[in-house]
């Protein structure tokens, strides 16, 4: 059994008026994909944006667990998130550095680790071995997820020649060279074809089952979410659904309903 | 007292200045979003052709408030033409290109326009009699009489028309819809019809109109122009367009207004030396505590 | 049959040019005022404006004529393609053979007083470019107000120098901190606003320090500026004529005839060496994670806080160092003037240095000495015409902007690569 690694409770965000998500709770395991669906508008990017930082929730808890430690996530916002939370993210339109080679948006994502070892720059410009096998090592955690993905050829090319598919693993491993205990991915899917899409679910295994890191995903493509879901929160107009494995969310009328409305 | 209220007036009428300035800042700051630089010596070169123009009107003897009118609307068309000239040279063709690109741009624009006048004109500063003479006194019997000149009237009625005429077309005509739509979703209203370009040619029109009207407004005023007064005024306006809350119009016209106020009050209390830093101050205090200014709306960034 | 519309369009067009035209430079060029003792005069400039309205209408008409939009797209992406492969290829081979110029330079049969004066100049520009390339080119944050840190550098180099008397030496690195904690200071506050807003604020304090070295008389000298610099000596050997009895000088020590030259030599070679230095950081943190991170914030803020970066002091470092820089720069015009005054520190000689970052192509080094190199001493030859110097000074940004927004070299190369140099091969 794995443990709770996230517990979103009561969670409320307004915008003036507007209720955006209205008192949601849902939990996700370590080791373990779960995905959020629901029709458009339905509040899933709104959830990422409080998750992660971006938002300030109007009322309501979330909390990550790692072994004994809980930790708020309302306590963090901004880069805080994913440098002490340890939560990472990636985005719908995707925002990689596109100048920068691949393996240098690799190695932005060490910077922290890399900015100790290199002592603030000053074991760095004096070219101190220290950092220069920090730094080495950097490279090889970056070599290591290009291979999995088969972009090893591509490392030097800037990252915004890459094609779109290659753009997302990317991203995906990019997040991944920061360690995270949790993974959210906001539409990984979107616009692959589906030989693309079945390698994202293959990495996605990947990650879940080797790095035991719990991902969270907001998902369209009913193939990746039903493929690979240990768990779905399905949400509508900001209030969730329903929540269960992928196999009763198929079979939930609610959820049918949700999607393809009422017969009249 | 009397102190405080002849710095009162002097406050109003300098703050009708930099509102008048400060609107063409925030409606194409709303527009295109983009902080027009050269804006401000837009505004000098009204100054300038107001300047000619009296010169000119002065060998005449037509009467006064024609002369004025005159002035006003000869103003006006020309100083448009040169906010629309550089629209379309400088800005439009970086509409889609990288951030700083426009502002590049426009940063070349002022340096152009400044010293284009520079050459044209020579660099010494130009002064001329005063125009409109005539004052109205108040509290003779006191220490200190507030004096309340016919032009300080003639400028605080003049802007309070056009806000009140410019805030008609903006709410009611058909051009100010298509505006107010262009700002919100440049895309989906050139789908629906609208001429994105003329849009935005037209609010350089209009902002680059309100600046020069400031620019005759400053030569009457102040009686003494030069090719660098835009830099200064242009950098106060903006802070004015901050201040209100950038987009919002009648903000521009309250940050001029309190723009006005505060250089006005820091001269006569503390010193005129240190008045500009004073300015600066006030923009770098608003951006840091109060980016969306006092009318403004917040932006959400979507993620 | 297209060609008869196409011309009624092009000579209606034209026509429209010149009207817009006569609006422009009709009352500002044609009504030219002149101040006497009685009041203003107007001269009328009937000819210039005619000249300048047929030319607008002409031009306009030559432009429509001859290129197709595609044409003329094809053949500005062929040079941009080529100036920019060209100097990614030869980078290395580049720098080299320039440095070696630079060294030889003052010695060059054609470097008189002047062009050695104008060479001073361009390094110093250089290095002010250099050093707000780190802020502006590799952080992305656009600083009007550069010219600040400048002032900083050589005041506290004038105060330090005329107060305590202490050597170039020991004031050059204090000068520098200096500079750094006042770039610390702006900062701070103001790192977090948006791009355009970010730049009127630095504007702002760039004006705010002038206003204030301007009008501080008792610390500052006011208008009057601080005189009476120290000059650097050779290792201890002044640069002088006034000698003491058993004192050595540069000249008698090297047994050289007196020459005010071995002075502006050796500050030519004070500033290059600067120059260098401030290359050789900027190469050399641009392969650490700081230097990563600036570019990256470059790109994507949101990204970087998502991978844990910290914007803030990211950006901070940014300024402090660019700022540090700036200070070395203008400790160096200090000693190298012996007088400084408000004057020298003007909003436009940010402008001047922003344009070369922006222009020479963010974050390349070699594309910031090209610039400089151009827009300083190209028309520092025009001097003559020194009033349209600034107008082609203008006009320079914004046609970059049109046709290179990217800058002249925007070829970028990755700081690290996995699988080697290809040229190398």
């Amino acid at each position: 059994m794995s443990n709770k690694l996230l517990s979103v409770e009561n969670l409320t965000m307004k915008f003036g008026g507007l209720i955006a998500i209205d008192n949601l709770s849902f939990f996700a395991k370590e080791g373990e994909i779960t995905s959020i669906i629901g029709p458009n508008g339905a509040g899933k990017t709104t959830v990422f944006n409080c998750l992660t930082g971006f938002y300030k929730p109007s009322t309501g808890e979330m909390v990550l667990h790692n072994n004994n430690d809980s930790i708020s996530l309302k306590k963090y916002t901004d880069f805080k998130i994913s440098y002490k939370a340890k939560v990472a993210r990636t985005f719908q339109n995707i925002r990689l550095f596109s100048s920068m080679s691949v393996l240098e948006n690799l190695l932005v994502a060490q910077h922290n680790e890399l900015m100790v070892a290199s002592g603030y720059s000053i074991f760095g410009l004096l070219n101190l071995k220290r950092y220069k096998d920090k730094e080495r090592e950097a490279v090889e955690k970056a070599k290591y997820w290009l291979d999995l993905t088969g972009l090893t050829s591509r490392a030097d090319d800037n990252a915004g020649d890459l094609s779109y598919g290659d753009q997302r693993k990317l991203e995906i491993i990019r997040a991944m060279c920061t360690n995270p205990k949790l993974l959210c991915l906001d539409e990984p899917a979107a616009g692959l074809n589906p030989k693309e899409s079945s390698e994202l679910n293959k990495l996605l295994k990947f990650i879940k089952t080797e790095k035991q890191t719990g991902i969270l995903l907001i998902e369209h493509d009913m193939s990746v979410v039903m493929g690979i879901s240990d768990h779905v929160v399905v949400l509508n107009y900001g209030k969730k659904i329903f929540e269960g494995t992928a196999k009763d969310t198929r079979n939930s009328k609610k959820v049918i309903e949700a999607y393809l409305g009422v017969e009249e | 007292m009397e102190y405080f209220l002849q710095q009162l007036v002097n406050g109003v009428t300098l703050g009708s200045i930099y509102g008048l300035i400060a609107i063409g800042y925030t409606m194409v700051y709303g527009i295109i979003g983009m902080i027009n630089f050269a804006h401000g010596d837009i505004f000098m070169i009204g100054a300038f052709i107001a300047l000619i123009s009296f010169l000119i009107f002065g060998l005449t003897s037509i009467a006064l408030p024609l002369i004025l009118l005159f002035v006003l609307l000869i103003s006006m068309l020309f100083t448009a033409c040169y906010g629309w000239t550089v629209e379309k040279l400088a800005y439009k063709p970086l509409r889609g290109s990288f951030r700083l690109a426009p502002l590049i741009s426009a940063l070349g624009m002022s340096i152009v326009l400044q010293n284009f006048v520079q050459v044209a004109q020579g660099a010494r500063t130009k002064a001329v009699l005063p125009i409109i003479t005539g004052k109205f006194e108040f509290f003779k019997d006191s220490d200190f009489v507030v004096i309340v000149s016919h032009l300080q009237i003639f400028m605080v009625l003049l802007t309070i028309a056009l806000m009140a005429g410019f805030t008609f077309l903006i709410t009611k005509t058909d051009l100010g819809r298509a505006q107010r739509a262009c700002e919100q979703d440049k895309t989906m209203a050139s789908l629906l019809g609208i001429n994105v370009d003329r849009t935005i040619s037209v609010t350089f029109i209009i902002g680059s109109s309100l600046a020069s009207v400031a620019g005759m407004m400053f030569v009457l005023y102040y009686g003494v122009i030069d090719f660098y007064i835009g830099f200064l005024a242009g950098i106060k306006a903006f802070t004015a367009a901050v201040l209100g809350g950038i987009g919002s119009l009648p903000g521009a016209m309250l940050g001029g207004l309190i723009i006005g106020l505060i250089e006005v009050m820091w001269s006569g209390y503390i010193s005129s030396e240190y008045k500009d830093v004073a300015a600066f101050s006030v923009l770098i205090i608003t951006l840091i505590f109060f980016p969306t200014g006092l009318l403004g709306k917040p932006e959400i960034e979507k993620v | 049959m297209n060609n008869s519309v196409d011309l009624k369009k092009n000579i209606k067009d034209s026509l429209f040019t010149g009207l817009i035209a006569l609006a422009i430079f009709g009352p500002i060029v044609g009504l030219r005022t002149r101040l006497q003792k009685e009041g203003l005069y107007i001269d009328p400039q009937w000819l210039m404006v005619m000249f300048l309205v047929i030319g607008s209408a002409l031009g306009r008409f030559l432009i429509n004529l001859n290129s197709s939009r595609t044409a003329e797209i094809a053949f500005v992406k062929k040079t941009k393609l080529n100036i920019s492969n060209y100097f990614s290829n030869k980078g290395k081979h580049l720098a080299i053979t320039g440095v070696l110029f630079a060294i030889a330079y003052p010695f060059l049969p054609f470097t008189d007083r002047y062009m050695l004066d104008v060479g001073i100049m361009v390094l110093t520009y250089i290095m002010l470019g250099w050093g707000l390339n780190i802020v502006v080119g590799l952080a992305g944050l656009l600083d009007l107000g550069y010219v600040a840190f400048y002032a900083v550098g050589a005041y506290s180099f004038a105060l330090l120098s005329t107060t305590f008397g202490w050597t170039f030496w020991i004031c050059l690195p204090l000068a520098g901190i200096f500079a750094a904690f006042f770039g610390i200071l702006l900062g701070f506050p103001v790192l977090r606003l948006r791009g355009d807003y970010l730049a009127i604020v630095t504007l702002g304090f760039g004006e705010i320090i002038r206003i204030i070295l301007l009008n501080w008389y008792d610390l500052t000298g006011g208008p009057d500026g601080i005189g009476g610099i120290s000059r650097p000596s050779f290792f201890g050997l002044p640069f002088t004529n006034n000698l003491k009895e058993g004192e050595h000088s540069f000249h008698t020590f090297f047994n050289l005839e007196y020459s005010t030259a071995h002075k502006l030599i050796f500050l030519y070679y004070l500033i290059l060496i600067l120059a260098l230095i401030t290359n050789f950081f900027t190469l050399r943190i641009r392969k650490l994670p700081v230097g990563r991170a600036w570019e990256a914030l470059r790109e994507d803020e949101i990204a970087c806080k998502s991978l844990g970066v910290n914007p803030t002091n990211t950006k901070l470092t940014a300024f402090a160092i660019g700022a540090m820089f700036g200070g070395f720069a203008g400790a160096f015009f200090a000693t190298k003037q012996t007088f400084v005054s408000p004057e020298s520190f003007t909003f436009i000689e940010s402008a001047i240095i922003v344009a070369i970052v922006v222009l020479g192509g963010m974050g390349s080094q070699t594309g910031v000495v090209l610039a400089a190199i151009f827009l300083i001493g190209f028309t520092e030859i025009f001097r003559e015409l020194e009033q349209f110097r600034m107008i082609a000074f203008g006009l320079a940004m914004v046609l970059i902007m049109l046709f290179k927004p990217k800058g002249i070299l925007s070829n970028r190369e990755p700081t690290i690569k996995l699988h080697g140099d290809k040229n190398e091969q």
